[in-house]
Order: C-alpha cells, then structure tokens, then sequence
C-alpha cells in the first residue's frame, strides 16, 4: 500500500500531535524541577520494527540521537516475541539510555488484534537514584546511584513490586521518584490510547506503510543536503577546562556522498570525574548540530539519525565505557556540538554559527537568614554565536536551553543580594556580525553564613571561537571576593563576601573591517560597544563615524 | 434605553445596537478607518440609530473593543518612553529570560523592548525580597535624571521599575510622586501598581509596554469620548479589557496593558453565554464546559469554558517575532482570557513543505490579494479555495452574494501549487488543504485541553468566525465533542459580546506564604487592600459591593516546585489545604508530595452583574424562519462519499425544530455551517445550529456533565 501527500501529511502531523499530547500529560504528572520547568524530557513513537518516527515538540532535541539505540537495546534485552499487552520495559543504563543514572527510559509496546503495532518511549530525569546525588564529583559509576538494566516494569498490567521496592529503597526521595516512574507508565498509556483511537479514526491496521514513508522523506532530506556539500575530510579540535589541565575534544569528520561520519579520534582520555560521556551521548550532538545547519525545520524521527555515524577510541572522553562515572556528561557532551560546527565552517562556511559562550551553573549550598537549608542551581548564560547576516543574541543559552534565574526569584530563595546584573560591554566577539553579549553578575552572601560554590562551567581559557573571519568572544571568569578561581572547582564565600560571574560573549561571524557604521553606532549609542572598543575592533567603521559614535 | 458595542478590527468595525427591553438587536458592518479609527465608530453609531430609529440620547452605554494597542506594540508605534531603573539593572530588558524558543532554529531572533538602552536611568535604592528596605531611595537624583531624559530622548511617558517592588512598592510610588509634581505632563507607569508579580523582567516589561502606549491611548479615548459628546452623547463610554469584562476609560488609561486582547475575549464569552441556554442532562439549561472555537481570514482562536466562565490566565505575550511560537514575544502580565492562537484562517495558504507533504498556513493571504478565488491577484492556493473546490462555499453566494467567487481560479491554484506536483487529483488535494487545518486545529485543542486537565470528550464546542462553522462539525467529529452549536450572528461575535460583558476588574500580587504560617488575620489582612481596590474601581460606575461577584483565587504549590496552580479560596483560609490537594490531584497527578504547601500569588477577580442578563438578542429583521425545507441543492465533496448531492439550507429562514440530515450546508451572510455525512443537526428555540456528530455517543443530552 503506498500513501499519498495528502494522508501523509495529516498522519504525520497527528503522530506528532500524539507524542505533544503524551508530553503534556508526562509534564504534569512528574514531580522533578527538570521536568516541569526545564523540560529535561522526551516522548517518542516508534514503529513496530523499533524505528522512531514521531517526537513530541518541547523534548530534549539531543535525545533524538539517543533513542533509536536505546531501544534497539532494550528490544535486544526484551525480544517483541517476548512482550505482551501491558507489560512496560524500563532502564537507566548510561550506555543504553542518555549518558547518565538520572534518566529512566521508559518503553511500551502498543497492541492492536494481537501483534504489536508501535512502541511508545519515554524520557525523564527522576530526582534522585541514590548514590553522591547529582554531583561531578564520583570516581566511578557504582559510587553515581542505583543502575538498572533492562528490566520488565510491568507485567501485563501488573507493576513489579520487587522492582519498585530496590528503587525506592535505593533513593533519597522515594514518593516523588516513584512517582515520576508512574508519570512515566502512565504517559506511555496515554500515548497507546490516542494511537488506537487515531488508527481507528482513519482505518488503518499497521503504520508501516507511514512509518516507511516518514523516514524516507526526512532521511531523503537530510541526505539531499549532505549531496549537496563537498566530499571529503575535515578536522577541527577545541579544548575545554579541565580540573587538571585541559581536555581535548577533536573530531574528524567525513563526508562521503549522502552520509556523514564524525570520528573522535584525537581526544583526550577519560578522567575519574562524573563529566565523562558514552558515545550515544556524543553522537546525539553529532546529530544535533547536523540537522541545525542542514534542515531545522523537518520533524525529528530516525530518518534524521541514519545517514549519520560515528566512532570513537574507547575510553576516550567521548567513548567512556563503565565504569567511568558520566553523572555531568552534559558539561562536556554540550561541547560537541561546537566541536561539529567548527568541522562543518570548512564546509558550509554561510550555514554555521559561531560558537556560542554557553551556560555556567553554580550550585550553592548553606542556610539561608532563616536558618533553611538552601541547595540550588544558579543558571546564567553567555552571549550566542553570532551568524552571517546576524549579530549573536545577548544572553542566550546554546545548545542546552536551561533558563537563567530571575533576580528576585534568586534572591528570594536563596538570601544572597544580587547586587549587579548587566551586559558586558565589548563581550562579544569582534566581527561583520557581532557576537552576543555577556553579563557580569555580582552576588553578595547576605545569608549570615558560610555558602558552598561549586562551580562547573568553562570558557574561562578557551573562548568562544568566531568564524569566516569574526574574532572570539571574551573570556569567562569566576571570581570570589575579586579573586579569580577554577570555573569547575568548589568555594566558600563567606557571610558578606562577593561571588562573581563574568559571562562570555559569543563569537563574531565575518571581518570586523565589514562591519557597518550604523550598526556600531547603534551599538555605541546602546552601550554595547565602548569608544575604546570600537576604535580597537572596529577601527573601519568607526573612522566612518568620523570617531565620535 | 438601548447599548451599543462597537469592535474595531483589523479589516471591519463591527457595530451592535441592542434594546435594553427587549433584546432586539441591529448589526451594522463597516471598513475599518485606519487614519482615525474614531470614523468608522462615529458612521457606525450613525447607521445604527438611524436604522433603530432613535436617538443618541436614547443609549445609556457604549461598550468599545480595539486592536489598537496590540497593533500600536506590534507595530511600535508607541511614544518615546523613558525607564527609571535599580541600580544595576538596566540591561535586565535585553538579558530577558535567557531561553531559546526555537531548538533548531539557530536563526532566532527575539523582539526588541520598547525603551532603547539610551532612555533608561538608573537609580540606587534596595528592597529586600521580603520589602524591608536595604538602601534608601535616592530621591535627589529622580529629577534630574528625568529632566535629562525629557531633553535628550523626548520622553513623553516613563516606565518606574525598582527590585523587588511587588513585596514592598513604596520606592516606586515615591519615585511616581516626585516625577508627577515635577513633571505633570508625563505619564507614568510603576511596575508594582501596573501588575505586582515576582520576575523582574516579565514586570518591567509589561510596565514599559503600559507607559509606552498610554499616551496614544489616551489621545484616542479622548477623541472618541469626545466627537461622541460632540454628537449629544450623555451615556456611559466603556472599554472591554483582555480579561472579558468592561472598565472605565479612566481605568483603561491607567492600564492600557489590559486592553491587548479585547475582540477575542468578548467572543469567549458570548460562548459561555450561548452554552448557559442549552439544555444540559439534568433537564435544566446551562452546559458548562465548552470549547469556543473562532475561526476568521488569517487566525484561529481557541478558549475553554469551564463551569460557565472562560479560563483566564495572567500572562500573555505580544509582537511575537514568530506569531506561532511561544517565547518569541514580549511578556504582558495582565488578566486574559486564556486561549489558544493557530495559524488558521480562510486566509492560509497551502503548499508543499520541506517533507514533501501537504502543509497550510500560518502565512495567509489576508484580504489583498486574498485567495485566488477572490480575483484580486492573488495565486497561491488558500483554504477558501480549497472550500469552494469542495462545494462548501457558494461561487454567488458569497457574504450574501456582495462577492462572486471564481471557483476556475481556485481550481487552478490548487492544481498549480498541490495536485500536479504531486500526482494527486483535484478534489484529493482540496481535501488534503481542509483536512489539514482540521487537524491542526484538534490538536492545538488536544494539548491545551490536556495541559490544563479538561474533558473535551463532554464539553460542547460552540463556533462562530467567518470559516468557523465550516470545520467546526469536522474538528468535533476529531475530538469526540458531542456537540456543536453554532449561534446566529457567527460574525458579529465578539461585537456581541461586548454587551454581555459586565464591569469587571482583576488584582493580582505575589507574595510568598506558608500555609501552615498563616492565620486568618494575615490572610484577611493581605486580601483587604486589593478588595478595597476593585470596590473603588467598580465603585465608580456605581456598583454597590453587595452587588459585586467576588471571587478570590491563590497560585498554590509544593514549597521547592515552580509549578503553581490556582484554586478557588474563600474569604478565610479554612480548607485551602484540601482545596490545594483537590485542585493538584486533578491537574496533575494522585501522589502528593511530603512538602509544605505555600501561597504564591494572591488575585481577587471582582465583577458587577451582566448586562441583558435575561434576553437573547432577537435578531427580528434578518432571522424570518418560515420555510423548513432545503432552499437548493448542490455537489459537495466528502471522504465518505466522494462527490454526492447535498441540501443547501438558508440559515434566516430555518424555524427552530426544523431537522436537517448531513451532508449538507447551512449558509448565512458572513459564514456557512457543512454539517458531515451522518451529522444531524437542529435549529433551538434560541435560533442556535445544533448539530450533532455522526460519531456522538448519543444524541441526548445526557453527554454532558
């Protein structure tokens, strides 16, 4: 049975309709801060055969990239012969899942007259799996929480008490982690009824013929695109700060005809420290930042993973294998999309972004005035790449997409004063098109206590890179009471002392010589760029001011 | 003595004159004057009395809807605008929220604020989150700096936003008193009086927005209010907030921020007033959950009704960069109806996308050039095209026949930019273009259902909108909605309701509680002054507070979540525990958590009583139901039957009771009701359409809760 565009089309969206459904219901079940409120989530439909085909909208783009291996491995632990109506699969596993302990991968297959029809899969960061807690700082995996291999949840319709018993014996919190796994099952039992319903609404028995023709298109798109570059073979390294040195990443990426394929050889070796990341992790970034530059627009499906490869030296940091702890796998997997565009800018020099100043996170621990205990995230962003034919934007998160922290939110849950928060003149990366801004942010400790800073962010050493001629943005820094200190390293501020965060601008994009008058007019007039500044980086345009702005 | 509701919108003014005694009610339609709007609301007024035969001095009320501020945002066409800012906060506008609204997208842009870095000032002066004061103001320095804005930016509006002022706003309300003595022709927005919620740049930003079209606002009420006194006008002139209730013009200067969204808020509510004339299971009238559907040229609009009144919400956001995307406009923190935005319109152009499939809209047409069929130069095919390929709209019959249709050349498009490069035939790809809008209409539906734990399974959908009766059947059949209504004057919806709206106003204020902490003193005590605030405000116009609906609701949550969710409170705190616990059991989830609970935000919603309360608007000289048959028959296209012979039916004349039997269509002037293959449908004593599904469970009421 072929399909034509018109049903396509309607199946297509209604598929991705579901899985928006599904994560809406997954949303609101969930307890985890991750979930409701940074999204760190995903719900996916796959075919009978295990191949993704529809994702809900506000998921975890990376795990487009994971999924599809995740649940050949699960369907390898758990044959389809073997599963019967009801029964739900589930598994943390860092090297089949996500990368790290805190996310459970939840499967269901979907029955329909007795045979499976689709599988329904489902992504969160649960709050907590026992062990150090959400930390760097473990040396090896077991000391990171509780590990659970491919394991059938639910039989038939019938929890696994056993099962649910290790896990609520093993975790800090159990009612809201137990919870979260039921938000899970049940978010999966959403996504099997709509799909029936729906396969009933228009008369259909099997979604092969859909599902097929799903991944044909989004695969013949990307691989269109892939045609289109060059052949060959291009390589870009970067490093990030590490706390004994710096850590390499270098890939080597090939293209050949209408696949690509990243190798990783070249980086550094994995370290005992929770920041290591499993290949599947990487080659998510891989996939990420392929489809930003190649087709951004198209839904995500396996169709968008398959002509995409890559490999890497075991045991390298982007290849470790357990039991290197992968707890933060994010604070370097990130990287890897920055790593891919700097491959890509040989390539497609007009499609790529500069790289962007990232995300910092500074956990802080203590009591507040009150005499509470306090332990939260403070998130705040650097300046974003910049593009041809677009300044970067100011204080933009890439490519994760935490949300930064409101003043009065922090200040109020945390007892310290923020007492500046502002752009960073000159931050961004000279260029045709400037990059993004960062911030300086200055917090006191008004708590009357001692507070614990533990930081994990880089850039400190290794700025943003600018590209086709635009200039890296300025550094990080973090610095306590005006000392600078290891943007991965742990502090004390004591009561009244100053932490601060100098946030990293984004690269340029372009020759700064290129730069338009009236853009750094507007820039001088906004503050943006200093008079120093301007006539250090820009010195064209602003002689063309006449050297006043 | 009779109302009059005027609502001023992109393309036409829509203009209603009801009676008062007997709720006849005569519509009149004209073009929308741009250059100065007050011209289309004074010709309206004009036709109106004339056809009533009366006179100005026979109308007690005039009830106004605009679009002015969202467009005067949209297309910044606000005055000159100045901020007073903390001290070391005055890129908080550009820092914004620090999030993407797009993931793949790497070219995303976001809207600039509407006070350049240049015109912003700031001031030293700390509150703590808890109010007590940290640094004292620095009052010596406000005119100065106000004085240098006023001179070298022009300023004719300023925006005060100090830290923390939703605990404690007295910096700001000094800072006001010291800018307005000094500086009286200013107009001035603090962040704290305009909405006092926690989030510094969601409050400033909705603060700045207010000053920056308050000085347009207040030209245009006062030109209005004017050339209407002009003519003998002594009755009351009202605006229509977002939030579905009617203020004052005072009120309106003040807090132009509210205004953003008045058209489709009056449409809301007129739904939750259709639904109270149904007959529910119970035997009695009133369904209580509904969907409201409104579908015109470019939009689609979706809101919920719940026990009788439209959800509202407190923020929404405006001059989005991508219309469609959430996150890419500026925030408003402001009492709305709470609704659902689809790029859906007779308007949306069809095409092919990157997938190769059949895509529609958001892009439209609009009315120049239009879809093709219009022959106004427009080529790309649009869902009007694909409706008229259908059979659904009639070539001659088209806003009562004032527009001929060129089917050939909707035809045509579709073929052109659909069929032929994908092999499909004519009819197919007609289809493919409605059915596409379909769903994506059910699913925007689905999700914002689901999101906020409600059963559209037993709601009833009412539709109106130029396009919203031709799908509504469609998207109904989607949704499991057992019923359709679908009232008369489908295009005039939101003019009427404007004068179903009653006085009403919101308060809203953050601050952080524990439940367990509070007493019933403190909880009186922090109620109080925003009770004592709407009393003076509907106080104005007379309501007495005996005669006010005051309903008070608490954003509740988990101590250590962000997510918060609102319940329904009283006036003393006894039982918000369990009410907490009721309200998070069915939103979310069974399993509670083992923290305390706190109070977040504390909002009194307070409204006087609704006008024309016992009539419907009889609508006597144009619904003159005498024939019960079909007034024709014509070819129209359905995926059960391929193309088949249907009725066509003259919505005017349809006496109530008259049976009618999908497919078929129902046509009236300005939109045209297809009822399915095995749809049924009725006519109510009310002249409401009522069809019911091919697919509903069960054609009684019963269906409803």
């Amino acid at each position: 049975m072929s399909i034509d565009p018109v049903s396509l089309g309607i199946i297509w969206d209604r598929l991705i309709a579901i899985t928006d459904e599904t994560l809406s219901t997954l949303v609101r079940t969930s307890f985890s801060t991750n979930v409701r409120e940074s999204y760190d989530l995903s719900c996916m439909l796959f075919d009978a055969e295990g191949r993704s085909i529809a994702q809900g909208t506000y998921s975890v783009p990376s795990f487009t990239g994971t999924a599809p291996e995740t649940v050949r491995m699960m369907l390898a632990a758990h044959p389809p012969e073997t599963l019967r109506d009801g029964d739900v699969l589930a598994t943390n596993d860092p090297w089949i899942g996500t990368g790290h302990l805190y996310d459970i991968n939840v499967l269901r297959p979907v029955f329909r007259n007795g045979r499976i029809i689709a599988y329904s899969l489902s992504i969160t960061h649960l709050p907590d799996i026992g062990g150090l807690g959400f930390s760097a700082t473990a040396r090896q995996v077991y000391e990171e929480g509780l590990r659970l291999p491919v394991l059938k949840l639910v039989h038939e319709g019938e929890p696994d008490t056993l099962v649910f018993d290790i896990i609520r014996t093993n975790v800090r919190v159990p009612e809201q982690t137990i919870g979260d796994i039921h938000a899970n099952i049940a978010c999966n039992e959403v996504a099997a009824r709509l799909l029936l319903e729906f396969m009933d609404e228009y008369g259909l028995e099997s979604l092969q013929p859909v599902a097929d023709a799903i991944i044909a298109q989004t695969e013949k798109g990307l691989r269109s695109a892939l045609s289109a570059m060059p052949d060959g073979t291009w390589q870009h390294a970067i490093d990030i700060e590490g706390a004994d040195g710096p850590l390499r990443l270098a890939v080597t990426m090939t293209i050949d005809g209408d696949t690509l394929h990243a190798d990783f050889t070249g980086t550094s070796p994995a370290i005992p420290m929770g920041i290591n990341v499993p290949i599947n992790y990487a080659k998510a970034f891989v996939v990420y930042a392929v489809k930003c530059v190649t087709t951004p627009a198209t839904p995500n499906n396996i169709g968008a993973v398959l002509p995409i490869s890559v490999s890497a030296p075991e045991n390298c940091l982007l290849n470790a294998k357990a039991p290197f702890p992968t707890g933060g796998r994010h604070v370097i997997g990130h990287f890897v999309a920055p790593l891919m565009m700097g491959a890509l800018a040989q390539v497609v020099p007009d499609l790529v972004q500069a790289d962007s100043g990232m995300l910092s996170l500074v956990n802080i621990q203590g009591l507040r005035p009150d005499g509470r205990g306090v332990s939260s995230i403070y998130f705040s962003c650097g300046g974003y790449g910049a593009l041809k034919g677009l300044d970067g934007a100011p204080t933009t998160p890439s490519p994760s997409n935490m949300t930064g922290t409101p003043v009065e939110v922090w200040e109020e849950i945390s007892g310290m004063t923020v007492l500046r928060k502002a752009l960073r003149p000159d931050s961004g990366g000279p260029g045709q098109y400037r990059g993004g801004l960062g911030q300086d942010i200055v917090l006191r400790n008004d708590t009357g206590s001692e507070l614990t800073i533990s930081c994990l962010s880089g850039r400190t050493e290794f700025p943003a890179l600018g590209y086709s001629g635009g200039r890296p943005g300025a550094l990080r820094a973090v610095l306590i009471d005006g000392r600078a200190v290891h943007p991965k390293g742990r502090y004390f501020l004591a009561p009244g002392g100053t932490l601060t965060l100098v946030e990293p601008g984004g690269g340029g994009f372009g020759d700064p010589a290129l730069r338009s008058p009236q853009a750094l007019a507007t820039d001088l007039a906004a503050g943006h760029v200093s008079r120093e500044g301007a006539a250090r980086d820009y010195p064209e345009a602003f002689a063309e001011l006449g050297g006043r702005g | 003595m009779y109302r009059i509701g005027i609502d001023i919108g992109g393309t036409f003014t829509d203009c209603v004159l009801v009676s008062e005694a007997t709720g006849e009610t005569r519509l009149h339609k004209l073009l929308t004057t741009p250059a100065d709007p007050s011209d289309a609301v004074l010709d309206g007024v004009a036709a109106l009395l004339d056809a009533g035969g009366i006179g100005i001095k026979d109308v007690s009320t005039l009830v106004h809807g605009t679009t002015l501020v969202t467009n005067a945002l949209i297309e910044r066409r606000g005055s000159p605008t100045g901020m007073l800012v903390t001290s070391g906060l005055r890129d908080s506008l550009e820092i914004a929220r620090e999030r993407r609204y797009d993931l793949f997208d790497l070219r995303l842009v976001f809207p600039s604020p509407v006070i350049r870095p240049e015109a912003r000032r700031e001031i030293a002066g700390r509150l703590r989150p808890d109010g007590s004061e940290m640094i004292g103001l620095d009052e010596a320095a406000i005119i100065p700096a106000v004085a240098d804005l006023i001179e070298k930016e022009r300023i004719e509006a300023l925006a005060i936003c100090f830290l923390n002022s939703y605990a404690n706003p007295a910096h700001e309300q000094r800072a006001v008193q010291v800018v307005t003595a000094a500086f009286p022709a200013l107009k001035v927005s603090a962040s704290a009086d305009v909405f006092p919620y926690v989030r510094e740049y969601e409050r400033w930003t909705t603060a700045t927005m207010n000053a920056y079209v308050q000085p347009l606002v207040d030209r245009y009420i006062a030109r209005i209010a004017g050339r209407l006194g002009e003519i003998g006008f002594a009755g009351g002139f009202h605006i229509m907030t977002s939030s579905g209730g009617m203020v004052t013009e005072a009120t309106a200067r003040r807090y132009p921020i509210r205004l953003l969204e008045s058209g489709p808020a009056a449409g809301a509510l007129m739904s939750a007033h259709v639904g109270r004339s149904q007959r529910n299971a119970s035997g009695t009238t009133g369904i209580a959950n509904l969907l409201s559907f409104d579908m015109g040229g470019t939009t689609a609009k979706g809101a919920l009704v719940r026990k009788g009144r439209p959800l509202k919400k407190y923020e929404l956001e405006v001059a989005r960069m991508h219309e469609f995307k959430p996150g890419s406009g500026l925030p408003a923190k402001a009492p709305v109806i709470d609704m659902i935005e689809i790029g859906a319109g007779g308007g949306s152009i069809a095409g092919i996308d990157g997938r190769g499939v059949v895509a529609v809209g958001p892009r439209s047409a609009g009315a120049s050039p239009g879809p093709a069929c219009y022959g106004r130069g427009g080529t790309a095919p649009t869902l009007t095209d694909a409706n008229l390929v259908l059979g659904y709209l009639d070539a001659d019959g088209f806003l009562g026949g004032r527009m001929r249709l060129d089917r050939k050349a909707a035809e045509a498009a579709i073929d052109r930019a659909i069929a032929a490069p994908l092999g499909l035939d004519l009819m197919r790809a007609a289809w493919g273009i409605h059915e596409a809008i379909n769903e994506s209409v059910a699913s925007a539906f689905r999700v914002h259902a689901s999101e906020r734990a409600f059963d559209y399974r037993t709601a009833a959908m009412v539709a109106f909108g130029g396009c919203g009766p031709i799908h509504a059947a469609r998207i109904a059949r989607k949704l499991n909605v057992p019923r359709i209504i679908l009232p008369p004057g489908a295009g005039v919806m939101s003019a009427l309701g404007l004068l179903r709206s009653p006085f009403s106003f919101e308060m809203a204020r953050s601050h952080r509680v524990r439940l367990d902490a509070l007493d019933r003193a403190a909880y009186e005590a922090l109620f109080a002054p925003m009770l004592a605030e709407v009393a003076a405000i509907l106080g104005e116009v007379g309501i007495a507070p005996e005669a006010m609906q005051i309903s008070r609701k608490l954003d509740m949550r988990f101590a250590g979540q962000g997510y918060e969710i609102e319940v329904e409170a009283g006036a003393t705190p006894e039982g918000l525990a369990s009410a907490f616990t009721a309200a998070y059991r069915a939103v979310f989830t069974n399993i509670l958590l083992d923290e305390p609970i706190e109070i977040v935000n504390w909002k009194i919603e307070a409204s006087g009583p609704p006008p024309l309360a016992h009539h419907d608007f009889r609508f006597a000289s144009r619904y003159a139901p005498d024939a019960k048959g079909p007034r024709g028959r014509r070819t129209g296209w359905f995926p059960e039957t391929g193309a088949t012979e249907m009725a066509v039916y003259d919505r005017y004349r349809l006496a109530p009771d008259t049976a009618i039997t999908g497919p078929a269509v129902v046509e009236e002037d300005e939109s045209t009701t297809v009822i399915g293959v095995g749809d049924r449908a009725t006519i109510d004593e009310h002249l409401n359409l009522v069809v019911i599904p091919a697919n509903a469970p069960s054609a009684s009421p019963e269906a409803f809760r």
